[in-house]
């Protein structure tokens, strides 16, 4: 086998769990890696002690799957069958066998008396904030992934180490330090203002552009809140793990092809476009899927840097289950949705990712 | 190999830029003297950082339960994955692959979904806001890192040595001790470390389960969101990024940090 991302076994992963429960009936190999041991194990054995040894094995695999459903599968039941309960007057709720809460999701409460589309629309904001900052973050990625494997093994350490130890900062200390970045008394409406720039657009009229596109107060330029700053701060979330997916794709470009359609006199723009492009697109959409489902979910960027209109639905189920309005089952609804989206989008992934990968053309 | 020309330079110092950015700002806020959170730093101190180490109890608590959750959760998502990627590397049973989905599902759909669906359970069970109902949670969550790093690890392995300790009659026991456990723990540590790092940052499952009854230094940091933000808080941001920065430097001085992002290994330049 190929040397496996983490991120590729994650996709790989996502593929098992949804093969697993059912969402997806093809049950044909998961990509290119099957576990290796099946053949070479089973003729190295020696008969019974071995067998003794798999049975004992085995049996042990069984107790781990029970534990392992209660703690990393059984969650997600549970929502779905909260998410089917009723809930009472006050901030209780009683099981039930009820779809009202869907309902409420997709048509509003009083449906069929009149329909409210508010949850659909935050689903909508989920999708366009998801959308637009995942295809941000690999647009830039993607030459700073092909940059990087071209230099020595030595130097993807160093970037691997540094894009790590970014990617793994927590979501708050990268709004707290965008929030600064932003802010009126130290950031960029501080610099509009401080060099002139401000009073620089306001002479020529480009301030009111600002002001139309809710970028701007009366006196200054404001990006918070905007569509800008959230989309912004997401993009930013996920730049580092846009380069680590597209890692692997572009580390195994093969040079030696890129230096035969350079001797053949190709220019560079053309080497990429018929030679690098068509090894790394499946890459750049599974990457750009990844990043999507992953960035539904999104919640601090969105709670401070979205305008209180344009919230998500991971900030509607925050509200619902734990927040200002507390109606769990109605919550757990939400999350089924957005549950079955991701998944949903998992799964498009994943067919993507074998249907590219025969053409890998390392192999 | 190619080489890289000035514009490639360019933009890659522009992206280390636009990635520090944030952090840097958050890291020079720390040294403010005042409650608010400048930049540049007005007055600066080194006080923040003995507040929030030493003085001020909140954060010093909160740091402690960051340091035992982190800590517990890798150390347990790290022994669960153990068997769950061995299971998969013998054999490709649909009782392994079984294992290898349930621990892989957590961490690949939105977590604020399994966080909901935890902090249900924990309630039901009479646990919720528990550390370990928290730890548990962590773990779980966090299983999928080990599990892949383990599961390249095994794969690396190579297959001659098993046939030889086979063929020298060595037990799958003996074999599993000199040949599969030593090649194998770089893989395993590197796990760990992500399980860790992870968990440390990890905010949005720990707010379901911890049901306000405790706080890591991510969760106190969101409470105080709407007060907003003060330098004390930057130094918990300085403590994270160095703590991050050491680990991943550590993972790739004794591993193989390339290979475990799926680097081609052909190309050992």
């Amino acid at each position: 086998m190929t040397g496996s991302a983490i991120a590729s076994l994650r996709a790989r992963l996502a593929a098992l769990a949804i093969e697993d429960s059912g969402a997806m009936g093809a049950q044909a190999e998961t990509g290119d890696e099957t576990a290796p041991g099946t053949t070479q194990a089973a003729a190295a054995a020696p008969a019974p002690v071995a067998a003794a040894a798999q049975d004992r094995f085995r049996l042990f695999q069984m107790a781990l799957l029970v534990f392992l459903t209660a703690v990393c599968v059984a969650p997600f039941a549970i929502v779905l069958v909260v998410s089917l309960g009723e809930p009472l007057p006050g901030k209780a709720w009683d099981w039930a066998f009820s779809g009202q809460n869907y309902t409420r999701v997709f048509v509003g409460l009083d449906w069929p008396d009149s329909t409210s589309f508010l949850y659909l629309q935050r689903l909508m904001w989920s999708f366009i904030y998801a959308a637009v900052a995942s295809v941000v973050s690999v647009a830039f990625a993607f030459p700073f992934a092909w940059l990087m494997t071209r230099g020595s093994r030595r130097s993807q350490t160093a970037w691997l180490v540094f894009l790590l130890a970014s990617l793994s900062l927590s979501e708050v200390f990268v709004v707290m330090g965008i929030d600064i970045l932003l802010s009126n008394r130290s950031g960029l409406p501080m610099v509009f203002r401080e060099t002139g720039l401000t009073q620089l657009l306001k002479d020529t009229g480009g301030f009111q552009w600002f002001r139309d596109m809710g970028l701007a107060s009366p006196r200054n330029v404001r990006f918070k809140t905007s569509v800008l700053a959230t989309v912004g701060s997401m993009s930013y979330l996920v730049f580092p793990y846009a380069v680590i997916l597209l890692y692997p794709a572009f580390s195994r470009i093969d040079a030696s092809m890129l230096e035969a359609a350079r001797t053949m006199g190709a220019r560079p723009m053309t080497v990429m476009r018929t030679v690098v492009l068509p090894q790394v697109r499946v890459a750049l959409i599974g990457a750009s899927l990844l990043l999507f489902v992953f960035l539904l979910g999104a919640y601090v960027a969105v709670t401070v840097f979205a305008d209180p209109a344009k919230q998500t639905i991971a900030v509607s189920i925050y509200e619902s289950v734990r927040g200002a309005t507390l109606n769990a089952p109605f919550g757990a609804a939400q999350a089924i949705v957005l549950l079955v989206t991701a998944a949903a989008f998992l799964g498009l992934s994943t067919l993507l990712a074998r249907a590219g990968g025969p053409r890998d053309p390392s192999h | 190999m190619t080489r890289i020309g000035w514009a490639g330079r360019a933009y890659m110092i522009w992206c280390t830029l636009f990635i520090a950015a944030p952090i840097v700002v958050v890291c020079a806020a720390a040294l403010n003297g005042g409650r608010s959170m400048l930049f540049p730093p007005q007055d600066p101190t080194l006080g923040r950082f003995v507040e929030f180490f030493v003085t001020e109890e909140v954060w010093t608590r909160s740091l402690a339960n960051s340091v035992v959750i982190a800590l517990a959760s890798a150390g347990l998502a790290t022994l669960l994955a153990w068997p769950v990627a061995y299971g998969l590397w013998r054999s490709n049973s649909p009782l392994s692959r079984a294992l290898g989905a349930a621990g892989g599902m957590p961490f690949v759909l939105p977590p604020i979904v399994f966080g909901v669906g935890l902090g249900f359970q924990w309630a039901f069970m009479g646990i919720l806001g528990t550390l370990g109902a928290g730890i548990v949670s962590h773990a779980a969550l966090h299983m999928a890192l080990p599990l892949a790093t383990i599961s390249i690890g095994l794969q690396s392995i190579d297959r001659s040595h098993l046939d030889a300790a086979a063929t020298m009659g060595a037990t799958e026991g003996t074999a599993f001790r000199t040949v599969v456990a030593p090649q194998t723990l770089p893989y395993t540590a590197s796990g760990f470390f992500f399980a860790l790092v992870l968990s440390f940052n990890e905010f949005i499952v720990m707010f379901f389960v911890s049901a306000s009854a405790y706080s890591t230094v991510t969760l106190q940091i969101f409470n105080s969101l709407r007060n907003g933000f003060t330098p004390t808080m930057a130094v918990g941001a300085i403590t994270f990024i160095l703590t991050a920065a050491l680990v991943f430097s550590a993972v790739a001085r004794f591993g193989d940090l390339p290979r475990l992002m799926g680097a081609d290994e052909s190309r050992s330049s």
